[in-house]
Order: structure tokens, then sequence, then C-alpha cells
């Protein structure tokens, strides 16, 4: 009993690290720019796709170039690293073309709403028309796991191995991310712009250098969940990625928009919440995260750990 | 090109639209469309199914299912709207995403819904797509009426005073509530007879009709149409819908520049097709 608990309390808190990790990459958008970037779902897929194929998978039958792959093998850590960046310089990119044209003119903030969302749909049918709408299943041996047992024995309670890798390196990524945002000078920056960004292009500060940093950053994170959980579940077809997103932003409004915390909080609570739902009702885990999100939203709008918003007149 | 079928889906298109505009006239980012489409159609589609199986319907049936669609998605949007329209902006655009998606999970999950394969065999009023369209088309010129009455009228002009200053038109004695709650209501009611009758023509229904993906297409109605008067939304819905049809010979790549439609038609018509420069030019008639 107890081991079947624990066994569930750890999935739910490996899922609910890369929920973190899709809410943090929304997180670093919104703090600096103050809005939301929808396209963050798309870049989720293509860091699973871009790591599959790093891995040496193949293109499937409905792909453009059936059979092609990579010529290299890479390990499992270097294609998930390479990937992120690949998902980063996306990331840049649909900034360039979704975001910056609209800011420059002073545009309303709602339009990038759509551009960004237009660019993930972009996104997701280029990944569509290049591997094709089936599912893959990572290269389990290629991947350099091979040496690694399918599962430990943990306190009694068996756990899958790469659920354990899932967490541990989803808890690295926010725990670096978050030292580097409290202790380097570009992170101070980035709070800074966040803060103010008048004061902080006053002071000094590059603000436009720190939004495409924003915008890097977060595309790698995205990538990075979706590297991982192509490797612990798979790739179920190129909008993979958007439920992901969606839940992210659930995510996101649960701890604090804007609240560097509150994401990873948030990320972890939502996971645990949706593995305690009994497999019986597995049906309705997608419904749990909106209904905890709309609940959220009309009790406590500023979420678990944001900052109360005041309203100026 | 365009045939019946595709101008039925067309008209379809222009009444989302016009659902998704009603509460941004008044200042309000809603992604709830497709909630309501989605029980609108639900609603037809088990009503008219129920007990022995037939393939026609007669129009009064459909027209009973309308008025019954109307009623279930004023109440929701009520219970729904008193406590989500105190949220604002970009708050308010992701709880109604949730309601969205809240729905979706619901009508796949409920016993009686049809799961993932929904419910088939749903009977036509109209033996010809010919039908729909004088039908579909009649119900779009009635709504063109009324938003013209509308943007003239005390409702419509606190709409347009909301969007423009929420706090200012409060302090001008206007109840932004239920203002904001009426467009709200009128969004809903739209978007769940538009159902109905995409039910019926579609002859099929499942949780897939309102998803996330019809919440991004008919904002771009709205945002591509243009979002200062009713007609934006009913130009952006009838030429977006056809668009992905019109875009067949190019083959996988339609959906592609679709998305690359959506992504730079802002960048380079921020105000939208139909703007109010646009509508100043075209003489008096100014809606």
């Amino acid at each position: 009993m107890i081991d079947t608990l624990l066994q569930t309390l750890l999935n739910g808190a490996a899922s609910g690290g890369v929920y973190a990790l899709v809410a943090l990459g929304y997180t670093l958008i919104f703090s600096v720019l103050g809005v939301i970037n929808f396209a963050q779902g798309a870049l989720f897929s293509l860091g699973g796709y871009l790591t599959y194929l790093l891995l040496g998978g193949k293109i499937g039958v409905n792909g453009a170039l059936p059979g092609w792959g990579l010529p290299i093998e890479l390990p499992f850590w270097l294609a998930l690293l390479l990937a992120a960046l690949g998902s980063g310089a996306v990331g840049l990119l649909v900034e360039r073309i979704a975001f910056a044209p609209l800011r420059r003119r002073g545009a309303e903030p709602l339009l990038s709403l759509i551009t960004s969302l237009g660019a993930g749909v972009v996104l997701v049918n280029l990944l569509q028309l290049l591997m094709g709408a089936e599912g893959y299943a990572f290269p389990q041996a290629a991947a350099g796991l091979a040496h690694l047992p399918e599962s430990l024995l943990l306190g009694g309670a068996r756990i899958r191995t790469i659920q354990v890798l899932l967490l541990v390196i989803s808890a690295l990524a926010v725990a670096s991310l978050s030292l580097w945002l409290e202790r380097s000078r570009s992170g101070k920056a980035m709070r800074a712009v966040a803060e103010d960004p008048t004061t902080a292009t006053l002071l000094g500060i590059n603000s436009v250098a720190v939004v495409r940093l924003a915008f890097l950053l977060s595309g790698m994170l995205a990538g990075l969940g979706g590297g991982l959980i192509g490797m612990s579940v798979s790739l179920a077809g190129p909008y993979f990625g958007i439920s992901y997103g969606l839940k992210g932003l659930a995510v996101l409004v649960l701890g604090g928009l804007g609240s560097v915390p509150g994401a990873i909080v948030g990320g972890l609570v939502m996971g645990l919440a949706e593995a305690l739902i009994p497999s019986e009702a597995s049906g309705w885990r997608d419904a749990l995260a909106f209904a905890i999100l709309f609940a959220v939203l009309v009790l406590r709008p500023s979420g678990l750990l944001g900052r109360r918003q005041l309203e100026k007149v | 090109m365009i045939d019946n079928g595709l101008l039925v889906q067309m008209i379809l298109g222009a009444l989302l639209g016009l659902s998704v505009y009603l509460p941004m006239a008044a200042g309000q980012l809603s992604l709830a469309t497709p909630a309501f489409y989605a029980v609108g159609g639900t609603l037809a589609a088990l009503l008219s199914t129920q007990g022995n199986a037939q393939s026609a319907i007669s129009l009064w049936a459909v027209l009973g299912e309308m008025l019954l669609a109307g009623c279930l998605t004023a109440g929701l949007a009520l219970l729904v709207g008193l406590p989500v329209l105190r949220l604002r902006g970009i708050y308010l655009a992701i709880a109604t995403i949730a309601l969205v998606e809240i729905v979706r999970v619901a009508i796949l999950n409920l016993p009686f819904t049809g799961g993932a394969a929904g419910i088939f065999g749903i009977p036509q009023p109209f033996q010809k797509p010919f039908g729909y369209v004088l039908f579909s088309g009649a119900l779009l010129a009635v709504c063109g009426w009324l938003f013209q009455r509308l943007e003239a009228s005390r409702l419509g002009r606190s709409m347009a005073a909301i969007r423009d200053d929420e706090l200012a038109s409060r302090c001008m004695g206007i109840h932004t509530t239920r203002v904001k709650l009426t467009a709200f209501l009128a969004s809903a009611v739209l978007a769940g007879i538009t159902g109905v009758i995409a039910a019926h023509y579609l002859n099929t229904w499942n949780a897939r009709q309102g998803s996330f993906d019809v919440a991004i297409t008919t904002l771009a109605f709205v945002i591509l149409g243009g979002s200062r008067s009713w007609l934006g939304p009913v130009i952006g819905g009838l030429l977006l819908t056809a668009l992905p049809e019109l875009l067949r010979p190019v083959g996988d790549l339609r959906l592609v520049l679709f998305g690359l439609v959506i992504l730079l038609g802002p960048v380079f018509f921020p105000q939208g097709l139909i703007t109010p420069a646009l509508l100043e030019r075209l003489g008096r008639w100014k809606p």
C-alpha cells in the first residue's frame, strides 16, 4: 500500500517536474514582456522530435523522407542538450517574427497572442510534413542508457529509471535557472527588466538582449521537456506538445503569473494531483488541471505564490 | 471551387466569428466560443438521435433544439460568466481556454456522448446542402441586422465605452458587469445555436468539434477580419474557413500556409482587413 503510494508520488513528481519546465518557460517571457508565448507547446514538440533524430531515430513511412535519419547516434544527455538548444534557437526565431515587429510598433499585446499561436501552428504542421502524423518510440538501446536497469527498487517501490532521470534532470534545470536568475549579472538584468523595463533601460541594461535571452531560455526549457517526455513515454504525433503547453499554462496560473517559485511549486502540485487520480477515472485526468486553473482564477487570481497585482488608476 | 457545402461552413464560420466578436466589442478577450458551440452541437446530436432512428427531421424540431440550446448555453454562460468576467485581459483568456478544455474532456468522457467516436447518424432537416445555405444564411442576415442595430443602441455604445476605458465608463454610470455579462451571454447563445446547425449539417458530432484549435481559428477570424466592426469577423470567418479548402491544391502545405496567415496577418494588418478607415471610405454606409 505504502509502496504504491510512494510510486504514485514519484511518478507525479516526475511529470510535475516537466510541467514546471514548461511553466518556467512561460514565466520568463511573461515577466519581461507581460505576454504569453503560445508557441511554447510547439517548441515542446520540436524538442521531442529533435531529440529523437539526434539519438539516431529514423523518419517513419508517412514522413517527407521515409527511412531517413541523421548519420549520428548521440548519447542521450548530449542529444537532449542539443535538442534544447535547437528549440531555443527556434524560440529566438519566433521572437523575431511573431513578437518583435509588434513590439516595435507598440501594438496591442493581444496581437502577439495570435501571432505566437500562428507560429505554433506553422511549427507543428512543418513537423507533421517532415515526420508524418505517426507516433515514435525512442531508440532505447542507442540512447546510452542500455547499461542502466529498467527499474529501480526504492524503499520497496519499483520505479522506472527513466522517471528518476526525468525528475533529476528537470530539478537540475530548474535549480540552475533559479540560481542564474538570483546570482548572475545577466540574471539580475532580467529581473530588473521584469520589474520595470523603462528604469532598467535607463540604468544601461540592454533590454532587447534580455528579451532575446528570455526567449532562448524559454525555448530551451520547452525543448528539454519535450525530449524528456519523448524518452519516458513516446512522441504521440506532432501535436503532443500542445497539450503540455496548455497544461503548462494551467501551472503558470496556479503558481501565479510571473513567479519563478510559483511555477515550480505549481508544477509539482499539478503533477501530484494528476497522479493521485485513480486509474478508473483516468479519462478525466486532463480536465483536472483546468478545473484547478479555473478554481484558482476565481478564488485567488494571483496564484499560490504570485504577488497581488495592484490596480493602477 | 466554392460549392454549397463549403458555403455552409463559411457561413457557420462567420457566425462563430460574430460570437467571439461580441465579448471583444465590450473589451473582453473570451475564447469560450468553442465550449458553447460544442454544448449546442452535443445537445442537438443527443436530442435528434433519441428514440427510433430516422434520417430526416422536421425544421420545427431543429428550431426547437436551437431554442433549447440557446437556453442551456445562456444558463451555462451566466453560471461561468459571473465569476470569470471579473478577470481581465490574459487571465480571462486563460480561464476561458480552461472552460473549453473542461467541456471537451467532459464530452469525451460522459457515458452518453459516444466517447472519442462521438454521435453518428444525426438526422437532416434538409436533403441538400443548399437548404443549409439558405437557413444559415438567413440566420447570418438576421445577426447582421441585429449587430447593425446594436452598434447604434445604448447597449452597443456602453460596450464600446467599456472597451475604450472600463473605469471611466463605470464612473459615467454604466453598469459594467451587466453589460459585459450580456455580451458574454449573447456570445454563448450564438455559439450554441450555431452548434445545433453544424451538428445536423455534419451528420456526426464529437468532442473534437470544440477544441483549443477551434478557439484559435475563431479568434483569428476576428483579428484578421477586423475587431472594430461586426463586418470584420463576418468577412474573417468567411475567408478563413474557405482558405484551407482553397489551398487544397498545395496539399500538405496548406495548414502551414494557414498558420503563416495567422502569424503574419496581425503584423501586416494590425487592425484587420475591415478597418474603421476602410468603412469610412466606403461612404456614408458605416456600420
